[in-house]
C-alpha cells in the first residue's frame, strides 16, 4: 500500500486531485516511494501508467523526460520504423509544449503518432511508452493547454530534478542475474550469435552453464505465459556460447577489459559466485586471486551437477573466459582463519563466495556417519563427477569407506535410497542409474507435482524414464545395520490432511503404513549448510538464522567492511543463477568501494530493487497484437536407451531452425520505469 | 504435416517454419513490406506487414508469425490501411526531397508504398541529425537516405557471410557502419537496399532506371553461372546503329545473390565494329591446316558443341587441359558411385548441416560455394570442416574446424575421411585401399592429428544433411582419379552427398560435350588460349569474337544446370558458328545447337527459345533445365592404395585468386581493381625470407613470372597465394608448386 496523489498504475484510478494529504486514497501497489535513504520520490512513471507522490509534480515536465528517456533507450535500439521516428517526434513535440512554443496541433499529433506505435511498435518499450504520456495528457490537460497558451515554459521546466530511469522487462527482472533475455534471443534471431552471447556476459558470465542447467525462473514469468506458453528462454542462450566455442574464436566479452585501476581482491571459491566476481571486477581492471580448496575450478556445478547435464568442456569454457581476463587461481588450498587475516592486510577486498558443501542430515534414527553405506550427497557427486569428468579414482581408503571393490563409483547391483526432492537428489539419483545401481529409489515427502516445482518437468521426466523409483508422502524413519553397515530402512508414510483452517494441508504420518526396505546405500540429499569454520572467530561476522553469512542482500558486504559475501555461502543452497546475480552485483559495489571507500548502489541497482520488490511481470494482463498457440519448441532429447549408461549431454539442444521459430516467439517486452526525485 | 488457415477468405496451408507472408506471397496474395528480404530471416523493422487474425486483438506481424491451425487472417481493412499510412508518414519524416538526383528514383520501395498509400504531406517533422555520407569502395552509403530496413546487414551477414555492415543503433541516429576489411566488395547490401542509400559508387549519377532495359542472362565468370540482368542503355547517336552500353548489373535480390564479380565485373566486352574478312580468311586457312584446337572453358555449351562437331567432321584433337581433368574426375567418380553426375548442388550445401570441403579456396573459386556454406552455418548451424594448407581468418565465422594440411596429402586425407565414415561391411569389397592403410602414417605426413578427425567424425552424429564439397585443388592433383574414385565411395556409402566444383564458367559442359585428347598436334588454333592462330574474345589476336555478354547460348553450372545466356551487347564481328559454317559445321545461329546437346549426357532436347528463365512468387528459381543423372555401371574400378604423400619443402605457392578476379575478362572490367600480388603470411614472409612489398621473379611450369609480394594479416600457413587471372595462358597443373624466388 502507497500513499499517492494521484495513479494510474496497472489500471488503477486514483485521483486525490483537491483532497488533503490525510484524506488521500491509498494504491495498493507497492510503489517506490522513498528513491533511496536520502531522497524521497515525487513520481514513478511506467509502461503501465504513472503515480504522482507529490502535489508539485510538474507533469507536462514529467512526461516530456519520459519521452526523452525512450530516446536514450532508442540510442541502443531505433530498430523500427514506429519507434525510431515516433519516439523521436514524441520528444520533439513534448518538448516544445514543455517550453512554451507548442501548440494545440501537436496535441494532436502526439496522440496520433502515439496510437501508431502503441499498435505496431516492435518492441514493449514503444507499444507502452505513450500509455502514462496520454494519461497525463488526459488527466492533466489544462496543465499543457496553460503551456500552449501562454506560451510559456512549463513551472519546472528549468528546475533542478532528478529523472532516474531503468530499462526492464518482465523476464529480466525475474532473473537474479537480470540478464538481458530480449536481447540475447534478438541476437539469435538477427543470426549474430557473437552479440547475443555479449548481450548474456553482460550479467552472466556462464553463458554455456545458464544455458543447460539453469532452473529458468525467468520462463515462469514470461509475458508470452500469458498468450500461450512461455519462451524457452534458457535454451536460447546456449546459441551464443556454442558459436562462440565451436568456430574457435577468443572470448566475446561485454566490453573491452578496462586498465588496471591498481586495486587486488582475494575471491575464497572458484565455484558460480567466485567465477563471477572475479569476472566483473577482472572486467573493470581489478586484479582477482581465486582461492579454490579442490583440485578442479568450477565448485559445485563442475563436482556436482554431473556431466550428462552440464558436460565440464562446456563449462570449462565458462571457466576459460574468466581466465582470458587475466584472472589469477590457485587450486588445493584451503584457505584457513590465518590466510583470511592475511587477506584483509594485503588485498584491497575479500569476497567470500565459498558455497555451501556440508550436507545436512535426514534426522532419523541410527543415523551415523560411520555407518558403511550412508553417504553424504555432496561426496557421492564429488567422488562421481572428479571421476567421471576428470578421472580422479578413488583411494584405498576412500573404496574401503564406500564399499567398492574398483577404484570408482561402481554400484552394479546395489540398492540406492536417496532422500531429497531437489536438483542435488535428482543429480544422485540419475548419477546412481549410470553407476549401474540395480534399484535406484527417492524417498520423498511430498508429492509430483511438488517436486516438478522444486526442480523442472524435464529433470522428473527424464529420472522416471531413466528407471528411478519414487515413493512420494514417505520419509526414513530410521536406519538398520548390522555391525555397521547399512542393511535396511525403515520407511513412514504421510497423507495431506487439508486444515480446516484453509492453510496449507498438513503432512500427517499414516500410522501402522511404515515399512522396511533393503538397501545398500543411504544418501541424504535434504539441503547443504555453509562451511564457515575458516573465518576469523575474533571478526564476528553476522550470520543468518540457517548459519549463513549476512548481508543486506543489495551490496554483499559483510557486517566487517571490505569482507563481502555471495552465493551459496550468503543466501544458503540456491541456483547458479542466484550465485551469479549476488557475485555480479557484489563486484560491483566492490569495483566503487576500491575507488572511493564508500559502499553505494548505483541508480541502475537502486532501480532494478525496486522494480523487484513491485514485480515487472503481471500475470493478469491480456496481451495483445500477437498470435496466440504457435508451440513452444522443444528440443531433442538423447532417448533413454542411449543416455543411461554413460555420461553423454542428454539435452541435444536446439537445431537452429528451432533456435529461430522460438527466438521469433519472443514478444520484447522491453518496458521503461523512471522515478523523479 | 501442414497448417490448414484462410486468408482473405481463402483456404490456404502452411509448411512447418512458413510464415503467413509467406503462405500468402506463395499463394499470390498481396501484404506490402518495407523490410522484408525473402532471402533472409525477418527483420521486424518496418511494421507494414501488419495483419488482422480474427478473435486475436490488435494487429499480428505476418513476416516472422507462424501461422496456426483454422486461423483466419484479414491482409486488409480500413485499419490495416490507416496504420500502414500511418508508419509510411513516418517513414518520410525529413527524407530528403531529392528523387531527382536519386539512382533509386523510378524503383524505389519509398516512392512506391508513399504513392500506394496515398501520403500527401507530411505532418511531422523533427530536428535532423547531422550525417556523415561514406564511401567504401564499389558502395556508398547514404544515410539520409536510409530507413533503417536493415536489409544490407541481414544479407551482409546472413547470405554473403561478411559480416562487415552492422547497425550502429542510436535510435534517431541510428545508422549503418562497416567493417571495411571484412567487406569482400560483393555489392549484395546495394542491390538489396530499397531506397538509394546503399548505391553503387560507378553507377551514381549515371542514368535513370527507367531508361535502362534488362537483358536477364547468366554470369560470365564461374561455374555458378548465376542469375543477373545486365541493364543496357543507347549512347550516342553519332554511330547511328544504336550502340548500346551496360551501365549496371542487377539480379533477383529478393531471391538470390551474386558476387563482386558478377556485378560489377561486366564490360568485359570486345567491341568490334565490323567484320574483319581477311582475318577470317586467314583464320580459316589456319582451321584447314591445324591438327589441333586449344581452346578454355569460357565457351557457351553451344559452342563446346561446335568444337566437338568439328573434331568429329575434320578429326582435329580438342586440347582443355583443365576441362579435361575435370572429366577424367568425373568419370572415375562415376564409376566408383554409380551416376554420371554427383548428386548434390549448391542448394543442397545451404541446406545441409554439416559440409566437409577439400581442395577448394572457397570464397574465390567460386563465390557461391562460400555464400552456401554461410547460410547453411547461419540457417541450419551447418558444422563446416574445411580441409585446407591455408587458413583465412575472415572464414571464421563459417568454418567450424580448418584442418589444415601438409600440401600434397589430399589423396591421404581422402582415404582418412573413406576409413572414418564408411562402414567396416562397406569396406570388404575395397580390401586394395584398406587393408594398407595407415592411419598412424597419414596423420603424421599431413599434420592432421587423429584427435581432429575424431572430432570431425564426432560432429557428424546425428546430423541430417552432410554435404561432401570437392575443388579444383583435387582434379588437377596427380593422384586424381584416385581421390575421384574414394570420393565415389564416400557418395555411394558414406551418406554424403558430392559436389564437385568445376574450375572455370563451363567446365561441365565442355567435359560432358567435347571428347577431349590429352596432348595436342601441331599446329593448333586456340580460341581464347594458346596457339598457332589464336581467336580472342579480349581481342588483339588474329580474330576477334565475341565475349560472353555479347552472346546467345548456355551453360552447364556447378548445379548441373542448362542455363540460359543472353547477349546483353550486339556483336559485328565474326562468331564461332561462321567458321563452323566454313567448315560444313551448318548453323544459322549458334543456339540452333542447344537442342542438339548430347542427350547421353543428361541434356535435353529443348530448343533455346523454351527455356524458361524466371522467378516464382515464392521465390523459386525456373531457369534453364536440371541435367539427368544417368546410370553408370560399376565396372569393378576400385580405388587402390594410396600413393605415398609427396613433400612439399621450400617456398610453396598456390594458385589462386583473390575475390572477383577470375580471368582478364574480368581483370578487364573497369570495377574490379584488384592488381596481381603474392600474398601470403607473416610465417611464409619469414620463411621465405622475403619482405612485403619486395618484387620476385619465379618460374612455374617453364613460365617466368615477376611479382610484388604482400604480407596480409589475415593468412597462416606456410604457402602463399599466387594469381593467373592476369595469364591467358591458364596452367591446368596441381595448384600448389615448389617454387624458387629471386630478387628482382
Amino acid at each position: 500500500m502507497s500513499k499517492v496523489y494521484f495513479s494510474t498504475w496497472r489500471g488503477e484510478s486514483i485521483n486525490n486531485i483537491g483532497k488533503a494529504h490525510d484524506a488521500w486514497e491509498e494504491s495498493s501497489h507497492k510503489l517506490p516511494l522513498q528513491y533511496n535513504e536520502h531522497a524521497a520520490s515525487k513520481a514513478f512513471i511506467g509502461w503501465d501508467g504513472v503515480a504522482l507522490f507529490d502535489v508539485d509534480v510538474d507533469v507536462v515536465r514529467l512526461a516530456t523526460e519520459y519521452a526523452a528517456q525512450y530516446q536514450v533507450y532508442s540510442e541502443a535500439c531505433g530498430r523500427c520504423a514506429p519507434g525510431r521516428w515516433g519516439g523521436r517526434i514524441l520528444y520533439d513535440l513534448l518538448d516544445k509544449i514543455a517550453r512554451g512554443e507548442g501548440s494545440h496541433s501537436d496535441m494532436e499529433h502526439l496522440r496520433e503518432v502515439s496510437a501508431t506505435m502503441m499498435a505496431t511498435s516492435k518492441c514493449e518499450i514503444g507499444k507502452t511508452v505513450p500509455k502514462p504520456i496520454l494519461d497525463l495528457m488526459h488527466h492533466f490537460e489544462s496543465e499543457f493547454a496553460t503551456c500552449i497558451d501562454q506560451q510559456k515554459a512549463s513551472k519546472h521546466y528549468h528546475s533542478d530534478v532528478n529523472y532516474i530511469a531503468k530499462i526492464t522487462a518482465p523476464c529480466m527482472d525475474a532473473c537474479p542475474a537480470h540478464v538481458d533475455i530480449p536481447a540475447y534471443i534478438e541476437g539469435v534471431r538477427d543470426l549474430r550469435f557473437d552479440d547475443s552471447l555479449m548481450a548474456t556476459r553482460q550479467t552472466m558470465p556462464l553463458a554455456h552453464t545458464c544455458g543447460r542447467v539453469c532452473p529458468h525462473p525467468c520462463e515462469n514469468e514470461c509475458r508470452r505465459a500469458n498468450l500461450d506458453s512461455p519462451i524457452s528462454i534458457m535454451e536460447l542462450k546456449r546459441l551464443g556460447a556454442d558459436y562462440e566455442t565451436d568456430h574457435g574464436f577468443g572470448f566475446f566479452h561485454p566490453h573491452k577489459q578496462k586498465k588496471s585501476i591498481g586495486k587486488k581482491v582475494a575471491v575464497v571459491g572458484a565455484g558460480p559466485a567466485g567465477l563471477t566476481t572475479a569476472y566483473y571486477l577482472a572486467l573493470d581492471g581489478v586484479h582477482c586471486d581465486v582461492y579454490e580448496e579442490l583440485p578442479v575450478l568450477g565448485g559445485e556445478v563442475a563436482v556436482g551437477v554431473p556431466e550428462y547435464r552440464m558436460p565440464i568442456d562446456k563449462y570449462n569454457k565458462d571457466i576459460e573466459a574468466v581466465k582470458d581476463l587475466g584472472v589469477n587461481f590457485i587450486l588445493n588450498t584451503r584457505v584457513n582463519d590465518e590466510m583470511m587475516r592475511r587477506f584483509e592486510q594485503e588485498y584491497d577486498g575479500v569476497m567470500i563466495a565459498s558455497g555451501a558443501r556440508i550436507s545436512k542430515k535426514v534426522y532419523c534414527d541410527n543415523e551415523r556417519p560411520e555407518i558403511t553405506g550412508y553417504w553424504g550427497a555432496i561426496d557421492f557427486l564429488d567422488r562421481i563427477n572428479l571421476y567421471v569428468k576428470y578421472g580422479y579414482t578413488l583411494t584405498e581408503a576412500q573404496k574401503k569407506e564406500y564399499a567398492i571393490d574398483v577404484d570408482y563409483v561402481d554400484l552394479t547391483g546395489k540398492t540406492v535410497v536417496c532422500v531429497g526432492g531437489g536438483f542435488t537428489s535428482m543429480d544422485v539419483v540419475r548419477c546412481s542409474i549410470r553407476a549401474g545401481a540395480s534399484r535406484v529409489v527417492m524417498i520423498y515427502r511430498r508429492d509430483e507435482k511438488t517436486i516438478i516445482g522444486n526442480t523442472t518437468y524435464e529433470e522428473y521426466h527424464e529420472a522416471v524414464e531413466e528407471g528411478v523409483e519414487f515413493i512420494f508422502h514417505s520419509a526414513v524413519a530410521g536406519i538398520i545395520d548390522e555391525e555397521n553397515v547399512l542393511k535396511k530402512l525403515v520407511i513412514d508414510r504421510f497423507e495431506l490432511v487439508p486444515d480446516p483452517s484453509g492453510g496449507r494441508p498438513q503432512l500427517q504420518k499414516v500410522e501402522g503404513a511404515s515399512f522396511e526396505m533393503e538397501a545398500d546405500y543411504l544418501i541424504p540429499a535434504v539441503s547443504q549448510s555453509a562451511d564457515l569454520k575458516f573465518v576469523p572467530k575474533e571478526w564476528a561476522l553476522e550470520m543468518t538464522s540457517w548459519g549463513t553469512l549476512k548481508t543486506n542482500g543489495r551490496d554483499f558486504m559483510t557486517s566487517r567492511k571490505g569482507i563481502f559475501a555471495s552465493g551459496d555461502c550468503e543466501y544458503g543452497p540456491m541456483t547458479i543463477v542466484n550465485a551469479v546475480g549476488q557475485a555480479k552485483r557484489g563486484a560491483s559495489v566492490m569495483t566503487r568501494y576500491l575507488q572511493s571507500g564508500e559502499i553505494t548502489l548505483s541508480d541502475e541497482e537502486i532501480m532494478e530493487d525496486h522494480l523487484r520488490k513491485m514485480r515487472v511481470y503481471n500475470k493478469k494482463e491480456k496481451v495483445t497484437g500477437w498470435m496466440p498457440g504457435v508451440p513452444r519448441a522443444v528440443s531433442e532429447k538423447l532417448d533413454v536407451e542411449t543416455r543411461k549408461d554413460n555420461s553423454q549431454e542428454v539435452n541435444l539442444g536446439f537445431t537452429q531452425e528451432e533456435a529461430i521459430a522460438e527466438a521469433e516467439r519472443c514478444m520484447r517486452c522491453y518496458y521503461i520505469a523512471m522515478v523523479a526525485h | 504435416m501442414s497448417i490448414h488457415f484462410t486468408i482473405d477468405g481463402r483456404s490456404v496451408s502452411a509448411k512447418r517454419g512458413e510464415s503467413i507472408l509467406q503462405v500468402a506471397r506463395r499463394e499470390g496474395i498481396y501484404i506490402p513490406t518495407m523490410c522484408y528480404l525473402p532471402k533472409t530471416t525477418p527483420n521486424a523493422s518496418c511494421r507494414m506487414c501488419v495483419v488482422e487474425v480474427e478473435g486475436v486483438s490488435g494487429f499480428v506481424l505476418s513476416c516472422n508469425t507462424p501461422p496456426v491451425e483454422g486461423a483466419a487472417i484479414r491482409t486488409d481493412s480500413a485499419a490495416l490501411f490507416k496504420e500502414r499510412q500511418n508508419i509510411m508518414k513516418l517513414y518520410n519524416v525529413n527524407h530528403p526531397l531529392q528523387c531527382g538526383v536519386c539512382d533509386k528514383s523510378g524503383e524505389c520501395d519509398l516512392q512506391n508504398k508513399t504513392l500506394e498509400f496515398a501520403v500527401a504531406e507530411q505532418s511531422f517533422a523533427t530536428k535532423e541529425q547531422k550525417r556523415k555520407n561514406k564511401k567504401w569502395g564499389v558502395l556508398s552509403y547514404d544515410p539520409y537516405l536510409c530507413i533503417m530496413c536493415e536489409k544490407c546487414t541481414a544479407v551482409c551477414n546472413q547470405v554473403v557471410g561478411s559480416e562487415a555492415l552492422y547497425i550502429k543503433p542510436g535510435g534517431y541516429k541510428s545508422e549503418i557502419d562497416n567493417h571495411y576489411s571484412r567487406c569482400i566488395q560483393c555489392g549484395e547490401c546495394i542491390s538489396v537496399c530499397p531506397v538509394g542509400a546503399m548505391a553503387s559508387s560507378d553507377f551514381e549519377y549515371s542514368a535513370n532506371v527507367w531508361e535502362l532495359s534488362k537483358i536477364p542472362s547468366a554470369c560470365a565468370h564461374c561455374s555458378s553461372a548465376c542469375n543477373l540482368n545486365y541493364e543496357v542503355k543507347q549512347i550516342g547517336i553519332e554511330s547511328g546503329r544504336g550502340e548500346q552500353k551496360i551501365y549496371r548489373v542487377t539480379n533477383e535480390a529478393d531471391h538470390d545473390a551474386l558476387c563482386g564479380a558478377g556485378r560489377f565485373g561486366y564490360d568485359f566486352e570486345n567491341s568490334v565494329t565490323c567484320k574483319d574478312e581477311t582475318a577470317f580468311a586467314k583464320v580459316i586457312k589456319a582451321f584447314k591446316e591445324s591438327k589441333s584446337i586449344r581452346f578454355s572453358s569460357m565457351i557457351t555449351n553451344e559452342e563446346a558443341y561446335v568444337l566437338q562437331q568439328l573434331k568429329e567432321r575434320h578429326g582435329y584433337r580438342l586440347i582443355n587441359p583443365e576441362a579435361r581433368a575435370y572429366q577424367k574426375f568425373i568419370r572415375a567418380f562415376s564409376s566408383v558411385s554409380g551416376a554420371s553426375l554427383y548428386s548434390g548442388d549448391l542448394k543442397r550445401v545451404a541446406q545441409s548441416d554439416y559440409a566437409v570441403v577439400m581442395g577448394c579456396a572457397i570464397s574465390s573459386d567460386n563465390p557461391m560455394v562460400r555464400f552456401a556454406l554461410a547460410r547453411a552455418v547461419n540457417n541450419h548451424k551447418a558444422y563446416v570442416g574445411l580441409f585446407h594448407p591455408i587458413e583465412e581468418e575472415g572464414l571464421r565465422n563459417i568454418v567450424s574446424q580448418h584442418l589444415k594440411h601438409e600440401v600434397g596429402s589430399e589423396e591421404a586425407l581422402m582415404a582418412l575421411l573413406c576409413e572414418t565414415f564408411i562402414s567396416a561391411a562397406d569396406k570388404v569389397t575395397y580390401g586394395a585401399l584398406f587393408d594398407t592403410l595407415d592411419v598412424g602414417y597419414i596423420c603424421g605426413e599431413s599434420s592432421v592429428g587423429e584427435e581432429e578427425i575424431e572430432r570431425l567424425r564426432r560432429q557428424r552424429l546425428r546430423k541430417k544433411a552432410p554435404v561432401l564439397v570437392l575443388g579444383a585443388d583435387l582434379y588437377a592433383h596427380p593422384r586424381a582419379e584416385n581421390i575421384a574414385k574414394m570420393a565415389g565411395l564416400l557418395e555411394r556409402f558414406g551418406g554424403f552427398e558430392v559436389v564437385i566444383v568445376p574450375g572455370d564458367t563451363n567446365t561441365m559442359g565442355v567435359a560432358l560435350i567435347c571428347d577431349l585428347d590429352n596432348e595436342a598436334l601441331s599446329p593448333v588454333v586456340g580460341y581464347n588460349a594458346p596457339g598457332d592462330c589464336i581467336l580472342s574474345a579480349l581481342g588483339g589476336r588474329d580474330l576477334d569474337m565475341p565475349a560472353l555478354n555479347q552472346q546467345e547460348g548456355t551453360f552447364t553450372t556447378v548445379n548441373k544446370e542448362v542455363v540460359p545466356l543472353n547477349a546483353a551487347l550486339p556483336y559485328h564481328g565474326y562468331e564461332l558458328s561462321d567458321i563452323a559454317n566454313a567448315l560444313g559445321v551448318v548453323s544459322k545461329h549458334v543456339i540452333d545447337f542447344t537442342c542438339k546437346l548430347p542427350q547421353h549426357k543428361g541434356y535435353r532436347a529443348i530448343t533455346f527459345d523454351d527455356l524458361p528463365n524466371a522467378y516464382l512468387n515464392h521465390g523459386e528459381q525456373v531457369r534453364g533445365y536440371a541435367l539427368e543423372s544417368l546410370h553408370v555401371t560399376h565396372n569393378d574400378d576400385a580405388p587402390e592404395a594410396i600413393a605415398d604423400i609427396e613433400e612439399y619443402n621450400g617456398t610453396v605457392l598456390y594458385r589462386c585468386n583473390p575475390i572477383s578476379q577470375f580471368n582478364l575478362f574480368t581483370d578487364k572490367a573497369h570495377q574490379i581493381v584488384d592488381r596481381a600480388v603474392i600474398m601470403g603470411s607473416s610465417q611464409f614472409a619469414d620463411a621465405a625470407k622475403i619482405k612485403s612489398g619486395e618484387e620476385v621473379a619465379f618460374e612455374i611450369e617453364g613460365q617466368r613470372y615477376t611479382r610484388i609480394f604482400k604480407v596480409s594479416s589475415k593468412l597462416k600457413g606456410t604457402v602463399a597465394y599466387h594469381p593467373d587471372f592476369d595469364s591467358f595462358e591458364k596452367s591446368a597443373a596441381y595448384r600448389y608448386q615448389k617454387v624458387t624466388f629471386e630478387r628482382v
